[in-house]
């Protein structure tokens, strides 16, 4: 036949040129992604929340915050020390720092340029509506020996403007300056902790970094610990690592697992060293997957890789249909069984490409690449099945053992035995009564932190880290929009009186905003009126022996300081930790963040910020979790679409009652693996319902099986039997991870692909059921 | 730089007088001779010395330190300010009673030195300064040079001379600036005075 020689080698030039571009795609390294935000759908089209939610976000991938905990300080910072220094020879960070090496002098220039920009709200209204009291605080300072660090000498600053905008800078909480070695210190514990932060040159997506970066933890972990000292660490880069290392664990179970599985069954089963050669079109469709998603979406995420290993089981059921004839077609030979089959083979590709495709349209897109990938892998999957497969198995001559017809014999023999005690219809009724109450106990919940598998341990020390620092990051943030910088400030001055109230009750630790470092261009001139009104007030400075003429000479200094803007305040040395929060010029104005510090409620922070003009909650944590909810909505919808597109399929080959009859089973299925969920006492998630979608898809084919009925009833249900049991196989693993999202995705699955395989018989028409 | 430098004396005044310093036998005997008392009280006079004030800036008061409690500096002249260090930290009195100050990072590591050779830790001391110590017991001199980075940006160095108490402490900034705090009539006693004892309580 020309036809069974030209298809494989069609199929071969095909696979070559696949294999040339994956080489592409590879040669520079493996394309595949780590990055958790990349699978969340972009709540935002705006794109300067997005540039502000990067910027809150780099920190978190880059940085990694250590305590190296001691009894002695001298030891703890001796060990810091020792360790930045072997850090920063490991060449994979930009910055490690243990110590506050201060250019003081940089600083002192800063604060007397600063004196009018920089001065806090507090002291400019002091200064303003009580310029007595501010010349009498100032007498106080030149003589209180306990006023702390005043960088700047009295003569250079008679007012004390500078000491004053020392003061108000924000404070580390819990952490102190060690002056003799310039460490930053806590102490909790009965610990010395020494604060050392290190910063990477790439980020916490990068595929390697995150491992190298937790093994260099790991092994300072070991040297710390030989010293009788303590390393606590907090960093996105070890949740990163800890995430690859779960993911390439789980791809290995769940992939190996079901290969295993799948290989000895087939050999089980038809006892002949070739048919091994039906994983051909798993690897096939593997290949396709990745190259296609890698084509489409520039990269492959690993979770991606991990959904997407479920697909070794599906894929091995196109060869399955075909082999599974061999106990009803004897002499087997593969051409004319792959003829037999090719209508219910096609048949299954569209409905399940149908149902993974519907899982595209969500708006996650993690689930459109798992799309994308299982698609693509299925259609290449199929084609090496009818194309490729059967020429390599030409001359196999295969005689199925006959223990699983036997058993499959008895299972129908069993299912008859029961019908004849209860009719279809009491099973039937028995079976909505079973799914009514199941469906009465189902929780639903949703929450992003299901994406996440992160070890407990990981966790427990970033809030150590929290705890002994005091430094309390959250997610939630503002981002607050002016026409020019004056009403940009202004704006941000306005949060920051409602945010001071929320401090003051104790529902905020604190947050920072630009306001609070640098005065607007109206404050600044106002600052300046009011510094000239203090003539009239200054007598008691006068009496101490400070000479009119410095005073008179300073004021004259202070007139010639240039208005100061917030990109010069931030550019000097008390500016950095504040340089984050500027976004600077933007499309229609200017924008800042205004980052916020040991949050416990938003519902405060929205109806706190309400009503402020340019001002944006942006909660990117919640507005996913309530995105999450309401996407339930939308996957039912897709799934009952999904539905009827198959049910148009199915249409013309088996007319309308077969259609329904095959649709019908799977919904059904699909019904009972929601019960299922109800009675076990699982939530109902996005991700088992994204997995009920799949149910539909996969368990129409079984229904198709056990339609047509092929070879008789027992072999029909044989062969549906072997595929239930291989894709059953790679999704049950999955329920086994670690990761919630994945887990529920996978239990969701067996429970609905067991339930299709159960209530697959029924799809035989009565008539058939008779005869 | 005035804060800082007057802190830095006071720190320096309690170091000297309680701290078990380690280095030659004469920094014992100093040591020895300084912690001998329970409580040292007596005025004091601080003199800013400006470059740009013909004039220093002068005030007065009284200091306690009791070896048990902390330090009491009571300022009285030019304006009449109250002053506590103890473990709770640096405290004001206003007249509601003590205010305490809220702690900067670096006003509360000096605390924590402050007091860490209270109680009898001597390390941290040598490790913001190089000690030199010379003279005899009733005529000593000892310089404190500082060490570290930060601390060398601020003073050049601090000179301490005194016989059976400390008598004169002298702090030189980088900058040119000084501050002397002479405490001529400081006087020892075995236990604090009721009204010095109801100002630590509180």
């Amino acid at each position: 036949m020309p036809t069974e020689r030209l298809l494989p080698r069609l199929f071969a030039g095909l696979l070559l040129i696949m294999l040339a571009v994956a080489g592409w795609q590879w040669h520079r390294g493996a394309p595949l992604s780590a990055d958790l935000m990349t699978l969340v759908p972009g709540a935002t089209q705006d794109p300067l929340v997005k540039q502000a939610e990067q910027r809150m976000q780099e920190p978190l991938n880059r940085e990694l915050l250590v305590l190296v905990g001691h009894s002695q300080r001298e030891q703890a910072v001796a060990l810091a020390q020792r360790l930045a220094g072997r850090w920063q020879a490991s060449g994979l960070f930009e910055k490690v720092q243990w110590s506050l090496q201060t250019d003081l002098q940089a600083l002192r220039s800063q604060l007397l340029q600063g004196r009018v920009a920089m001065l806090s709200t507090h002291d400019r209204q002091l200064l303003a509506e009580q310029p007595d009291a501010f010349v009498e605080q100032r007498l106080q300072s030149l003589f209180d020996p306990f006023a702390g660090f005043s960088l700047v000498a009295s003569q250079d600053d008679w007012l004390g403007l500078t000491g004053r905008i020392q003061q108000s800078q924000p404070k580390p909480v819990n952490v102190q300056l060690d002056t003799a070695s310039g460490a930053l210190v806590a102490e909790a514990d009965g610990q010395q902790w020494v604060l050392l932060r290190a910063r990477t040159l790439g980020n916490a997506f990068d595929m390697h970094l995150p491992l190298q970066v937790a093994d260099l933890l790991a092994r300072a972990r070991d040297d710390a610990g030989q010293q009788g000292a303590r390393l606590l660490a907090a960093s996105g880069l070890l949740h990163a690592a800890a995430g690859q290392q779960q993911a390439s664990r789980e791809i290995t179970w769940v992939g190996g697992g079901a290969t295993a599985g799948i290989l000895l069954l087939l050999l089980l089963a038809f006892r002949r060293w070739r048919v091994l050669l039906a994983f051909v079109p798993v690897l096939v469709g593997m290949l396709f997957g990745s190259v296609v998603c890698v084509a489409l979406f520039g990269q492959m995420h690993v979770m991606t890789l991990v959904l997407g290993s479920s697909l070794i089981g599906v894929a091995v059921d196109y060869p399955l249909h075909y082999l599974s004839k061999s106990w009803s077609l004897q002499p087997w030979r593969s051409w004319p069984a792959v003829r037999l089959t090719l209508p219910g083979l096609s048949l299954s590709l569209a409905t399940s490409c149908i149902g993974y495709l519907a899982l595209a349209f969500t708006p996650f897109p993690a689930l459109t690449q798992i799309a994308a990938f299982s698609a693509a892998g299925l259609v290449g999957a199929y084609l090496s099945a009818v194309c490729l497969l059967p020429a390599l198995l030409g001359n196999v001559e295969l005689r199925p053992a006959q223990w699983p017809l036997r058993v499959a014999q008895w299972l129908t023999e069993l299912r008859v035995g029961l019908l004849r005690r209860v009719p279809s219809a009491v099973l039937l009724a028995l079976l909505v009564l079973f799914c009514a109450a199941g469906l009465w106990r189902l929780d639903s919940h949703n929450d992003v932190r299901q994406w996440v598998g992160s070890p407990p341990h990981l966790l427990e020390e970033a809030q150590a880290v929290a705890r002994i620092t005091g430094y309390q990051p959250t997610s939630q943030f503002y981002l607050v929009r002016g026409a020019d910088p004056q009403q940009l400030l202004e704006r941000l001055a306005a949060l920051s009186e409602k945010l001071d109230e929320l401090v003051d009750l104790g529902k905020l630790k604190g947050y920072m905003s630009l306001d609070r470092l640098v005065a607007s261009p109206v404050e600044q001139t106002r600052t300046l009126q009011a510094l000239d009104r203090l003539p009239g007030h200054w007598q008691a400075l006068l009496a101490q022996g400070v000479p009119q003429t410095a005073l008179l000479a300073e004021l004259k200094q202070l007139h010639q300081l240039p208005i100061q803007s917030i990109d010069e305040v931030l550019a000097g040395p008390l500016g950095e930790a504040w340089r984050p929060l500027w976004l600077g010029q933007v499309d229609q104005g200017v924008a800042a963040i205004v980052s916020l510090q040991g949050l416990n409620d938003t519902a405060l922070l929205r109806l706190q910020s309400e009503g402020l003009p340019g001002v944006q909650l942006v909660d990117r944590l919640g507005e996913l979790n309530q995105l999450f909810a309401a996407t339930q909505v939308s996957a039912a919808e897709l799934k009952l679409l999904s539905c009827v597109l198959i049910l148009v399929l199915l249409v013309l080959p088996f007319g309308l009652r077969g259609a329904l009859r095959i649709v019908a089973l799977p919904l059904l299925a699909a019904l009972c693996s929601l019960a299922l969920l109800g009675w076990l006492g699982q939530p109902l998630t996005l991700f088992s319902l994204f997995g009920l979608l799949l149910v539909t898809a996969i368990g129409v084919d079984y229904a198709i099986l056990m339609h047509e009925r092929v070879g008789g009833e027992a072999v029909s249900l044989l062969g549906t039997l072997l595929a239930a049991l291989t894709t059953w196989l790679s999704f049950g693993l999955l329920a086994l991870s670690s990761t919630p999202a994945v887990s529920n995705f996978g239990l969701a699955v067996s429970l609905g692909l067991a339930m299709s395989f159960i209530l697959a018989p029924w799809a035989a028409s009565r008539e058939g059921a008779h005869s | 730089m005035s804060a800082a430098r007057s802190h830095r004396v006071l720190i320096t005044i309690v170091l000297l007088l309680i701290s078990p310093l380690t280095l030659a036998f004469t920094l014992d005997d100093l040591q020895k001779q300084l912690s001998e008392p329970a409580v040292v009280s007596g005025p004091f006079i601080q003199e800013k010395h400006l470059r740009a004030l013909p004039q220093p800036l002068t005030s007065k008061g009284r200091f306690v330190l009791a070896r048990d409690h902390g330090l009491l500096w009571l300022l009285q002249s030019p304006l009449r300010q109250d002053y506590r260090i103890d473990a709770q930290g640096i405290a004001r009195r206003d007249p509601s009673g003590w205010q305490a100050l809220p702690a900067r990072s670096a006003g509360a590591e000096q605390n924590r030195l402050f007091f860490a050779v209270l109680q009898g830790d001597s390390s941290g001391l040598q490790r913001d300064f190089e000690l030199a110590l010379s003279g005899d017991a009733a005529h000593w001199q000892l310089r404190l040079t500082p060490r570290s980075l930060l601390l060398k940006q601020v003073f050049t160095r601090i000179d301490i001379t005194g016989g059976r108490y400390v008598e004169r402490i002298e702090l030189s900034e980088t900058q040119g600036d000084s501050t002397v705090l002479r405490m001529p009539e400081s006087r020892g006693a075995s236990a604090l005075s009721d009204a010095e004892r109801s100002d630590f309580a509180d």
